[in-house]
């Protein structure tokens, strides 16, 4: 028996092995490389196409019927009013719920199937959300058509299971060695959650919150149940005035014939782009700034 | 079922069942601890002596499916009792655990907290004066007193664990449990913390798990083996090192398993 490292067989075994490292380590950089070279030509064309319609009239206006009168204005309001109905609604109905089923629920059938019904509504097409809206908020509650109050109200209800999700998967990672300590100096278990917990969860639920946001920012579908395609020529003034959104105005806008329009739709989406960057910048800044290591 | 009454008994427990749903993990153990002494629970791997620490301060209460039979006495008060507050009763009875577990803020907030939570100083420097005697009866000031507003986190594995200690001496507990304190420790850490053990003693009643027999024999004044959920023999620490009265404390004292 000869050195078993220094024969031919082996040299040729670790040849194949560096090989196949090698062919690994392109195949993932070709991935990379291919999904942001699609991203960096939409971004190319978005900008070479919308870049000469965004000026302040364009950012200042509302929809029209001409469009080198039609802005974004009005659409971006509406997105904002509808964001905030969504944020306060379902932010702290999320925190809390998934706080209780990480903390303070009892292990049973019923908690189970709660948790199954959470998880399965963070996966129900958002077109569903839109006809329960419909449904409920319009024919049953009476309230007004195409509001941004409607649409935060659909959003918020499909952005809840994913701030439920995040939230708990966060609580989840915080060590229970906190928890114990805390309960061991006598503290309440509702102290041991905001004290602790909570503040050492906070950046994850932060950035799942956002995460939910963008999402529903970015949403049409629902939206289009509720009514909210109507053309609207002024801007929302409450969140009970019929109004339009970012994404629906794009959506409005693309099946125009005018020529102009396809300007506008660009310069559209690079607003809502904009409006997506700074959410995620703000996610990424909060979660940075609440990180606690130990 | 050795007798195991003492005259100035701070803690009795009576005929202490304690279940995992099914499983009895601790069977009848009955045992008096005292006042200004360290008691120690010996005994091999799962043999129950951390379940049973865990009855003494109700920490049982937040595992599911854990179920608390019999009589425990804190100075004669039921403390599995209706009218008892888990809450104020682990204020009562601290805990130091086996792993460090500083919350992750500063070294004076760690200390802080638990007076803090029960109202126990008005102002700052009611405060500051209890985080000071904590710190000093964990003998941790002098490290520490120049940097109050370090990470707990930051300091080394037996500081943190003395910051624990500190932690639970500052809410005035009146009995302190220890899980393996020195578990996690080095020998140096180790001999620090027993000698903070020895100064603590005498205005604690002090309850320590160990695996360390060495550990017990130098701490403690008495000690209780466990072995498959129920309490041996229980004695003076003397006594039970060097003439156990049962088969199996011998045994499992000359290393024969364990």
């Amino acid at each position: 028996m000869s050195n078993t490292w220094k024969n031919p067989d082996m040299a040729r075994r670790i040849a194949r092995r560096n090989a196949a490292e090698r062919r690994f380590k392109a195949l993932g950089l070709g991935a990379i490389v291919l999904s942001l070279l699609f991203l960096a030509v939409l971004l190319f064309i978005m900008l070479k196409n919308g870049l000469g319609g965004l000026d302040w009239a364009f950012l200042s206006g509302s929809d029209a019927t001409d469009a080198s009168a039609a802005g974004v204005w009005g659409a971006a309001k509406g997105s904002f009013l509808t964001m905030v109905v969504t944020l306060v609604l379902s932010f702290p109905m999320g925190v809390l719920a998934a706080i209780y089923l990480e903390e303070f629920a009892p292990r049973n059938r019923w908690v189970d199937w709660v948790e199954v019904s959470i998880n399965n509504l963070a996966a129900v097409p958002s077109i569903i959300f839109g006809l329960l809206g419909l449904a409920v908020f319009i024919n049953t509650l009476g309230m007004a058509r195409s509001s941004p109050l409607v649409g935060g109200l659909t959003l918020a209800l499909m952005t809840m299971p994913v701030i439920v999700i995040s939230g708990r998967n966060a609580i989840k990672a915080v060590p229970p060695s906190i928890r114990t300590a805390a309960l061991g100096v006598g503290a309440s278990p509702v102290q041991v959650v905001f004290h602790h917990v909570l503040p050492l969860a906070l950046p994850g639920i932060l950035t799942g919150t956002i995460i939910g946001m963008a999402r529903a920012l970015g949403e049409t579908a629902p939206l289009l149940m509720i009514g909210m395609r109507a053309f609207v020529a002024t801007p929302a003034s409450g969140i009970n005035d019929p109004s339009s959104v970012l994404p629906m105005q794009i959506f409005l806008w693309s099946d125009e014939i005018d020529r102009g329009f396809v300007q506008n739709t660009s310069a559209a989406i690079i607003v809502l782009l904009v409006f997506l960057l700074a959410m995620n910048g703000l996610a990424i800044y909060l979660r940075n700034k609440f990180e606690t290591r130990w | 079922m050795p007798e195991a009454k003492l005259p100035d008994s701070k803690l009795t427990a009576r005929n202490v069942d304690v279940f995992y749903g099914d499983k009895k993990a601790i069977d009848d153990v009955s045992i008096d601890i005292g006042n200004g002494v360290v008691t120690a629970f010996i005994g091999p791997s799962g043999c129950g002596k951390s379940t049973f620490l865990r009855t003494l301060n109700r920490m049982n209460d937040t595992i599911a499916g854990a179920r608390v039979t019999g009589q425990i006495l804190l100075d004669g008060e039921d403390i599995y009792d209706r009218d008892m507050d888990p809450v104020a009763l682990r204020a009562r009875v601290g805990m130091v655990f086996q792993k460090p577990n500083p919350f992750p803020k500063s070294i004076y907030e760690n200390v802080a907290y638990g007076p803090r939570i029960h109202g126990l100083a008005q102002a700052k420097p009611e405060m500051d004066a209890i985080v000071e005697k904590a710190l000093t009866r964990a003998g941790l000031w002098n490290e520490v007193k120049d940097r109050l507003t370090d990470a707990g986190t930051a300091l080394s594995g037996g500081q943190q664990q003395r910051l624990c200690i500190a932690r639970a001496v500052a809410v005035s507990p009146e009995v302190i449990l220890m899980d393996e304190p020195c578990s996690a420790l080095d020998p140096i850490a180790t001999a620090r913390i027993e000698e903070l053990i020895e100064d603590l003693k005498d205005r604690y009643a002090i309850v320590i798990v160990t695996h360390s027999m060495q550990q017990a024999a130098r701490v403690s004044q008495r000690t209780a083996f466990f072995h498959l959920g129920k309490m041996v023999e229980y004695g003076d620490t003397d006594q039970i090192f060097t003439n156990p009265r049962e088969e199996r404390t011998k045994d499992y004292i000359t290393g024969r398993y364990g």
